[in-house]
């Protein structure tokens, strides 16, 4: 009995003596909480003279991208408010959405939610309908929404009220080797304001003539939103209802994509890596995808001169149809755990949403503005030496503002993720494509029941 | 002719071992030539090195604070290991030396907590951790970690190695249960402890998940942190994310090596006469 209870003391003294040794980190950070604490004090007592005094704690990811414009907004507003603090936590958009999920879930939101998050667009309204009570509605905070693209705006509009703040512009564009489609006989002008059929015909000589696809991409999933996209297309009707089997568009759309497909123009890579290895290589002679893709295409220094940029093709035989989309791109969002609402709103107000120099200082990393006016800028008239001197970031502005409004819904993703599938059932399995609409409708049916 | 046929038979072995080898080997070694390459040199399939090492280590540190991260996985995971084989070394002990039919049923019961994935427990083990207070902390980070099943079961089944006679003379020879523990039983079993603290050191330096989950201020980042945030950005910088990758895997490697030769012996049960 002496040893069961020395064994069980022996136990009970090294558990305690280590846990009581980790503490000293947690300790710390007690202090670090408490630190947060009287700095927002602070803040708290000094809002009380002017608005812009106080922190905000913000949630995005890529240093050189979001959280660079991030810190060029603050240094902005630092300039009028020099007791603004910013922290900004790196953190990667997947794990974002595991955070929130787990910390709603474990009803812990107040101790773990930052002010403000960063979402995809694809995820905005997914995320702002998953959690209702977590998202602040901003729709009559004195933010000029009208100022935005429209397109851009109606990715963060739920239910008529947005939850959002836009931020870089993920307008579609078609960027060519220019010397790869002067082999074949053409210039980029050949592929401006294009349909996809006069599309497709064009790419067969390029690919007959320099054995290259026109155009590369991971899965059909970024082709098939870009071409939906274009012509106001969606995989839901205005009720929120699913729209997929009966949906003319995403029928005509899935045609042309496996007409691509068939005639070799379009190349289906198996991973990123593969996807842009094949656009700096020379593999395939252009690139379709939001405009971010210019960074990776950029990456290649050594083809300076030699790429182009125009608008996409449309989709012909449906209506609505335009040669301009959007995929990709990313919203602000101010969450309700937000302790200074007043000093975010006034925040986004001074720089998002209201400064031609914060798009101004951002842009050569590559952000492109939504909001309108910053556009006309000297800046974004700059012609870039890469594209053969084009004015790449006035044009992209102009894309953005003629994209077309999307229905956006909760489980987009899901839906897109469907069809894609279908997609491959068909160009791989020799499936019928009406049967496999029919069947994405109701795997993403089963989904939303769920 | 039968030394022949001998000579053939190995030379056939080591090749196909060789060939084996070099399979499992490949993705290091791949790892090291990208870290010297360009990022368009990396997604173009180039195999052979080349000389941007220095620039790809000037990126990473400019855009990320590599050295924080790498104190804090060291920290993390040197606090975890010690703990951890202290922690399962006495519960593996324990249930060994005393053991009886209960403690042997509550040891059936632990092990059937292996089966149990992280993913199901994370959502309540995370619950509670809130609930105490403890996100966001050095402590909350390091508790799931103490005490692991499988550790428990290595120092249980390695103590049955351990001679029952000396225990029975140390307590003749009025020897606290506590001293025998330390001054024999310790001393004895560092094999065991090798191969247990390889194992633990290497759980706790890739351990993501948890991290991620427990941890958000920039400060408290670990390595694994910083190499999947560097693969969300518009453009990702390949022979960047290459040189954080072997950073990353290099101070397992060397812990590997260097207890590789008690690790095999731990692991097989041995114990040093």
């Amino acid at each position: 009995m002496r040893k069961r209870m020395i064994a069980l003391f022996m136990m009970a003294f090294l558990v305690v003596g280590t846990l009581a040794g980790c503490t000293g980190g947690g300790s710390g950070d007690e202090g670090k909480k408490d630190d947060k604490a009287n700095v927002e004090n602070e803040a708290g007592d000094a809002n009380e003279g002017d608005v812009g005094a106080g922190k905000l704690t913000v949630w995005c990811w890529d240093p050189t991208f979001n959280i660079n414009a991030m810190n060029a907004a603050a240094e902005i507003y630092k300039k009028d408010h020099p007791q603004f603090e910013l922290e900004v936590t790196e953190i990667s958009s997947g794990d974002i959405i595991q955070k929130l999920a787990t910390s709603t879930s474990a009803g812990n939101t107040a101790d773990v939610l930052p002010d403000v998050i960063l979402f995809d667009d694809s995820l905005v309204a997914q995320e702002v309908v998953s959690y209702p009570d977590v998202f602040m509605d901003l729709t009559d905070s004195g933010i000029d929404f009208s100022q935005f693209s429209e397109g851009k705006v109606a990715c963060s509009v739920v239910d008529g009220k947005n939850y959002g703040v836009p931020f870089d512009s993920g307008a579609a564009i078609a960027a060519y080797r220019t010397d790869i489609l002067e082999d074949a006989g053409f210039t980029i002008d050949d592929f401006t304001d294009v349909t996809w059929s006069e599309w497709i015909k064009k790419a067969k000589v390029v690919k007959e003539k320099t054995g290259k696809a026109l155009i590369n991409g991971q899965s059909s999933y970024n082709q098939v939103t870009v071409m939906l996209k274009s012509c106001g297309g969606s995989f839901f009707d205005e009720d929120g209802n699913l729209d997929i089997a009966g949906n003319e568009k995403i029928k005509r759309i899935c045609e042309l994509y496996l007409e691509m497909l068939e005639a070799g123009v379009y190349q289906e890579e198996v991973g990123w890596d593969t996807y842009i290895g094949n656009i700096n290589n020379g593999n395939v002679a252009g690139a379709m995808n939001g405009c971010w893709i210019m960074s990776s295409i950029q990456a290649a220094d050594n083809q300076s001169g030699l790429w182009a940029i125009t608008n996409v093709p449309s989709v012909d035989g449906v209506d609505d149809a335009t040669n301009y989309s959007s995929q990709g791109g990313s919203t602000w969002t101010i969450t309700t755990e937000c302790e200074n609402p007043k000093l975010a709103i006034d925040f986004f107000n001074s720089t998002f949403a209201g400064s031609e120099e914060l798009y101004d200082n951002i842009l050569p990393s590559g952000a492109i503005a939504t909001w309108i006016p910053a556009g006309g800028s000297e800046a974004y008239s700059q012609e870039v030496e890469f594209y053969g001197n084009q004015p790449v970031y006035s044009m992209i502005v102009e894309y953005t503002s003629k994209i077309p409004i999307c229905m956006t819904n909760a489980y987009e993703a899901s839906a897109r993720q469907a069809v894609c599938t279908a997609i491959s059932n068909v160009a791989f399995s020799g499936a019928d494509l009406d049967e496999e609409l029919v069947a994405a409708e109701e795997t993403v049916s089963f989904e939303m029941e769920r | 002719m039968n030394k022949t046929k001998f000579w053939i038979g190995r030379g056939i072995k080591n090749v196909i071992l060789v060939i084996f080898s070099l399979f499992c080997v490949f993705p290091l070694i791949w790892v090291l030539i990208a870290a010297t390459n360009t990022s368009v040199d990396i997604v173009s399939g180039v195999l052979v090195p080349g000389k941007n090492i220095v620039a790809n280590f000037q990126t990473l540190s400019e855009h990320y604070d590599v050295f924080g991260a790498s104190w804090n996985t060291i920290k993390y995971s040197a606090v975890c290991t010690v703990a951890a084989i202290v922690v399962c070394s006495i519960a593996g002990y324990g249930f060994e030396i005393y053991h009886d039919k209960v403690k042997d049923k509550l040891f059936g019961l632990l092990m059937l907590t292996m089966m149990i994935p992280f993913v199901a427990t994370m959502l309540p083990l995370y619950q509670s951790y809130a609930k105490l207070g403890l996100l966001n902390s050095t402590l909350g980070f390091i508790l799931p970690q103490v005490s692991t099943v499988f550790l428990i079961m290595l120092f249980r089944q390695n103590s049955r190695t351990f001679p029952k006679d000396i225990i029975e003379a140390a307590r003749i020879d009025g020897e606290t249960e506590l001293g025998i523990f330390f001054k024999m039983f310790m001393p004895t079993m560092k094999a065991t402890y090798a191969a247990g603290a390889t194992i633990m050191f290497m759980n706790a330096w890739n351990n993501y998940m948890w991290a991620r989950l427990i941890m958000s201020d920039n400060s408290a980042q670990t390595l694994p942190m910083m190499i999947s945030n560097m693969t969300t950005g518009h453009y990702i910088d390949y022979g960047m994310l290459m040189l954080a990758v072997l950073i990353s895997t290099l101070p397992t490697l060397i812990v590997f090596f260097a207890l590789q030769k008690s690790f095999v012996q731990g692991m097989t049960g041995a114990v040093k006469g």
